[in-house]
């Protein structure tokens, strides 16, 4: 056993991190990757159109993710927190840069193309801002109750990604950094008017969000939603698609590979919103209800971690963390089982995509970051 | 030893209220996956064998019901587009046992090669999917449709559907004011649903607008697609009703877009285009014809050549399309908006204006008129060998002198002129509701220095007193000039849409004309009254340039011009035009209105290569207010009725 030391933050370098590393959570991250990598082989192998180059891409997207889990693993967390400025500033030039020089896509202003891969600055702002909030929340300056003027600061840099994004546009994207924001917001010690201000204008938004923001072919889609049969545009095909491939699926599912749904190409959009519906279709009730479970043992186990840790930017960043993992979770499978209506959110590491798949390593690096260093002792 | 730093700091009350929050979230964020373990349950378990039946024995297929464009009529309610029904063979690939042996029965039949038909298939199974349906034949006629149908029974990947064909039943006739209609292009999928953001959802193998008001008013003209769902076998057979199915859903009904109602009269307009394809000495015009009642609606509206809109509602063939761009009288072209000529002497009339509205000429000034003038060591010609001794400007105009236009040019000079000839609409668009409008040109001695680096030339501003030089203007705008002229001073908006309505008949939006400009505080009324004394002895003086056009009991009012093709010169001038090669020959231009004292339609006519505009255009213009006059013999036109323009029409 190693003498009593003590030991501050800075001085880790000589210790082994990976000693600490937690070890659970590797695990449940280990099991959702196989589960993805064992349903995405079944989606990209279909015989009608296979996609195997697609396959190999997003394996190599979760290697890379990985190796950036072990190195955010590595590095204090501190360190990310302190630069959060940093990170931000850079973020918020990329998002405004990319309304210039930015790919278009259906009109949309959204990408960086560099060659092989594409950078979207939308999805690293995810992770920026869990880190400059972590920051703020904190400082010791804010160690009394949130009132307005303590809130303004971080609720404008929530509210500046978002107004970029939104001018994208990418409605669906900057609202879910606007929850996220407003996640992590709902742990802080509030006063009484912050909380029911807080609450007020979440109501106020759904109506003002209506009239004022969705155009009307976005209004036709929640209300297709609503009701299934006005859908000029087809994503109630889809919403129906994916609900029958969901419910053929039975208790153990057609098994793999089997899935008819998914492999004639009845439903669309397979690898990225409907990952789950293809897992349903050929794992059944076990098979949804098993990974549903895992996703919720992985948020569970950030919470652990995040009261665990050493520090209250410790506990903010894994909060900040989870609220990206969760939301995104939430909303791509409550799409697939048709209680939301499609919006492309994707699902976390089992949908196709180089920056939401790293995003999601980049969070969980983070927490793990949190998780190794909630000890003064070694 | 290990121990969490946490036990440590757990006393610090903010870390504990933390503690206590994600305590009680861990029970809040483990709720929204109950939701989703119950969703999940429903349609696995409670659900699942009905699903699962429905997954795995049928098939539900969206199908896009096309829905038919809205009508165009003429202000009579003559039907000027229509729409009708026709077949079309459809093949899936999926579905297909053997391909070769399908194409090799159905290829005698529609008359297709059958190499070329499993290279189709085979070629669209490969880049579009084997799902996707592929269209093998259009119009089929009767005894096609009978024998495919008999084959459909065994062969379910064969399937025939019924499509709307866009129906021109005037053909030729306003082809360039109503357009056509063709299958979208991707790269159209992708600007028009920037443009319709929203509003409009266009997607691949629609029917649009290419052209003319049918691209226009897409948004108005274009219908809705419906949507069914139908549940098929695996031989894509149609298997139980709606009704069975686990979710409610309807299909939804194509709605028919909105009908245009046109200010075009059908029988102006067949005049207009008889007269333009006129068997005389000169023979069918190129060129156009275009008239307008005196608040902007436009009543005719021909170019040509024209061609035949019907050709392009069913695929085009490619020869027909290349004889069509490259035929050198450019049938394509609507050429009353989409191609300026140079004035020529139908600017006349507007120097007139600005030389009385400037005080440099009264009503009565007499000029000397010789048969040329000298200006350095150039010459100036008049048409005239003898000249005109001195006269007045109601006799220039009557005669339409050269040399006393030059002597007001001159003396005006070309800024001043342009300033008028702007006034009057040149050089800018008329803001007509159709794409492709050229906007003409007028010079000024500013824009000469900047652009080509030379000095603005005294002789040029008696070139450019007489419609030549660098002016150049398309024939709406000569139309939308002279209107003002007869309506004292008002820029009107020519429109050719009068009202949209509905698939009910019942009027959604009405669209009224609209003064752009109004001259008249510029330009004094009674210099209007003389201008129009003299374009009526145009036509009923007895030196009038087109005294030979004239129409029983109807006051004309109108301008020949002729539009040098070549360089205005010496031999150019006198030499008898019909001797020259064809694109040698001068255009001819008409303008009037009528009637002279109180004018309801305006016409302008120009034909390319007429030599004159007295033989060439007056005839044509003369034909269209007969027609006009023919069928509205007391009819008193609204002039500019007070209301809400439409701006966004």
């Amino acid at each position: 056993m190693t003498p009593y030391k003590n030991v501050n933050s800075d001085n880790y370098t000589d210790t082994h991190w990976y000693s600490k590393l937690n070890f659970q959570f590797l695990a449940i991250i280990g099991l959702i990757t196989l589960i993805a990598l064992i349903n995405f082989y079944s989606i990209t192998q279909t015989p009608a159109s296979p996609m195997v180059s697609v396959f190999w891409k997003q394996v190599l997207w979760i290697i890379l993710g990985f190796l950036i889990f072990f190195i955010l693993s590595a590095i204090d967390y501190q360190f990310f927190c302190r630069f959060s400025y940093f990170f931000y500033t850079v973020n918020v030039l990329a998002l405004v840069a990319v309304l210039f020089v930015g790919q278009s896509s259906h009109g949309a202003q959204r990408w960086f193309d560099f060659g092989w891969f594409s950078y979207q600055p939308s999805e690293t702002m995810k992770v920026a801002l869990i880190c400059v909030l972590a920051s703020i929340f904190s400082k010791k300056s804010t160690q009394h109750i949130y009132g307005f003027k303590q809130i303004i600061w971080p609720l404008f840099l929530t509210v500046l990604p978002m107004a970029l994004i939104v001018y994208q546009p990418d409605l669906g994207t900057a609202l879910l950094i606007g929850i996220q924001g407003g996640t992590v917001a709902l742990f802080l010690r509030m006063n009484r008017n912050l909380w029911i201000a807080f609450f007020a204008l979440f109501i106020i938004f759904i109506p003002t969000l209506w009239t004022f923001v969705l155009k009307d072919y976005q209004k036709n889609r929640v209300l297709m939603f609503m009701s299934a049969d006005k859908d000029p545009y087809g994503a109630g095909y889809n919403t129906i698609q994916s609900k029958i491939a969901i419910g053929s699926g039975q208790v153990f599912g057609k098994g793999f590979q089997q899935g008819t749904q998914a492999q004639l190409e009845f439903l669309p959009e397979r690898h990225t919103d409907f990952v789950f519906s293809v897992l349903s279709e050929e794992h059944g009730f076990a098979g949804s209800l098993f990974t549903a479970a895992i996703f919720l043992i992985l948020i569970l186990k950030i919470f652990q971690i995040s009261s665990e840790s050493r520090d209250k930017m410790g506990a903010y960043v894994c909060l900040g963390a989870l609220s990206i993992i969760f939301w995104h979770t939430i909303i791509n499978i409550n799409m697939a089982i048709g209680l939301l209506p499609i919006v492309g959110v994707p699902l976390p590491i089992l949908s196709y995509g180089g920056s939401n798949t790293i995003t999601t390593f980049i969070a969980l690096g983070l927490v793990s970051s949190v998780s190794i260093r909630r000890y003064l002792y070694s | 030893m290990l121990k969490p730093m946490s036990e440590f700091t757990r006393m610090d009350t903010e870390l504990k209220t933390l503690s206590k929050r994600i305590h009680y979230a861990k029970y809040i964020f483990s709720v929204f996956f109950l939701i989703i373990a119950g969703r999940l349950w429903y349609l696995q378990i409670y659900k699942g064998p009905d699903l699962r039946r429905y997954s795995e024995n049928n098939r539900l297929k969206k199908q896009i019901l096309q829905a038919p464009r809205g009508l165009i009529l003429s202000r009579d309610q003559k039907v000027l587009t229509n729409n009708y029904l026709e077949l079309e063979l459809f093949l899936t690939p999926q579905y297909s046992k053997n391909i070769e042996q399908v194409a090799k029965i159905i290829s005698p039949i529609i008359e297709t090669p059958y190499k070329e038909l499993v290279q189709q298939i085979k070629k669209s199974a490969k880049e579009r999917g084997q799902f996707f349906p592929i269209s093998l034949k259009k119009q089929l006629n009767l005894k096609q449709v009978y024998h495919l149908r008999l084959l459909e029974e065994t062969f379910p990947e064969l399937n025939i559907k019924e499509y709307i064909v866009r129906f021109y039943p005037q053909k030729n006739q306003g082809v360039h004011l109503i357009g056509y209609t063709g299958q979208i292009s991707k790269k159209q999928i992708e600007d028009l649903n920037q443009k319709f953001k929203g509003e409009l959802h266009f997607k691949s193998g629609d029917i649009i607008g290419q052209n003319g008001l049918e691209q226009s008013f897409e948004k108005e003209i274009r219908g809705q697609d419906g949507l069914s769902f139908i549940e098929v076998d695996a031989h894509s057979r149609q298997v139980i009703t709606q009704s069975e199915f686990p979710f409610d859903f309807k299909s939804e009904k194509p709605s028919s877009g909105h009908h245009l109602v046109l200010t075009i009269d059908s029988d102006v307009q067949e005049a207009a285009f008889q007269a333009m394809n006129r068997m005389d000495r000169i023979g069918p015009r190129n060129g156009s014809a275009i008239a307008m009642k005196t608040n902007g609606e436009i009543i005719a509206w021909v170019s040509s050549p024209g061609f035949d809109p019907n050709l392009f509602s069913h695929t085009l063939s490619d020869d027909y399309w290349k004889e069509l761009k490259k035929n050198p009288d450019k049938p394509m072209l609507n050429k009353a908006i989409q191609n300026h000529y140079p004035p020529g002497s139908i600017i006349k009339p507007l120097l007139a204006l600005a030389a009385l509205q400037e005080e440099l000429i009264t009503a009565e000034t007499l000029i000397n008129s010789p048969s040329k003038i000298r200006i350095g060591r150039r010459t100036f010609h008049d048409h005239k060998q003898v000249g005109y001794g001195r006269i007045n400007v109601l006799q220039a105009i009557e005669e339409s002198s050269n040399t006393f236009f030059y002597q007001l040019g001159q003396q005006l000079g070309m800024d001043k002129m342009a300033e008028y000839y702007k006034a009057f609409g040149l050089g800018t668009s008329t803001q007509i509701h159709l794409s492709g409008e050229v906007s003409g040109f007028v010079p000024t001695t500013q824009w000469k220095e900047e652009t080509l680096n030379e000095k603005w030339q005294g002789g040029e501003d008696l070139v450019h007193a007489i419609g030549q030089g660098y002016i150049l203007a398309t024939p709406i705008q000569a139309l939308v000039a002279y209107n003002a002229i007869a309506t004292n001073g008002k820029i009107v908006r020519p429109y050719a849409v009068q009202s949209i309505i509905n698939s009910e008949n019942k009027v959604i939006q009405k669209i009224s004309s609209k003064v752009i400009k109004d001259l008249s505080e510029e330009i004094d009324p009674s210099h209007f009254e003389t201008i129009k004394q003299g374009l009526v002895r145009v036509v009923h003086g007895s030196k009038g340039t087109a005294r030979w056009w004239r129409i029983k009991n109807r006051l004309i009012a109108g301008k020949t011009g002729t539009s040098q093709v070549r360089s205005f010169n010496r031999e150019n001038l006198y030499k008898d035009c019909r001797l020259k090669p064809l694109k040698d020959r001068n255009h001819g231009w008409f303008v009037a209105f009528a009637p002279a004292d109180n004018p309801e339609v305006t016409v302008a006519v120009l034909t390319e290569h007429s030599c004159s505009g007295s033989v060439g255009s007056a005839p044509i213009a003369r034909d269209i207010l007969k027609a006009y006059f023919d069928k509205y013999p007391e009819t008193k036109v609204s002039h500019h009725p007070e209301g809400k323009n439409h701006d966004s029409l």
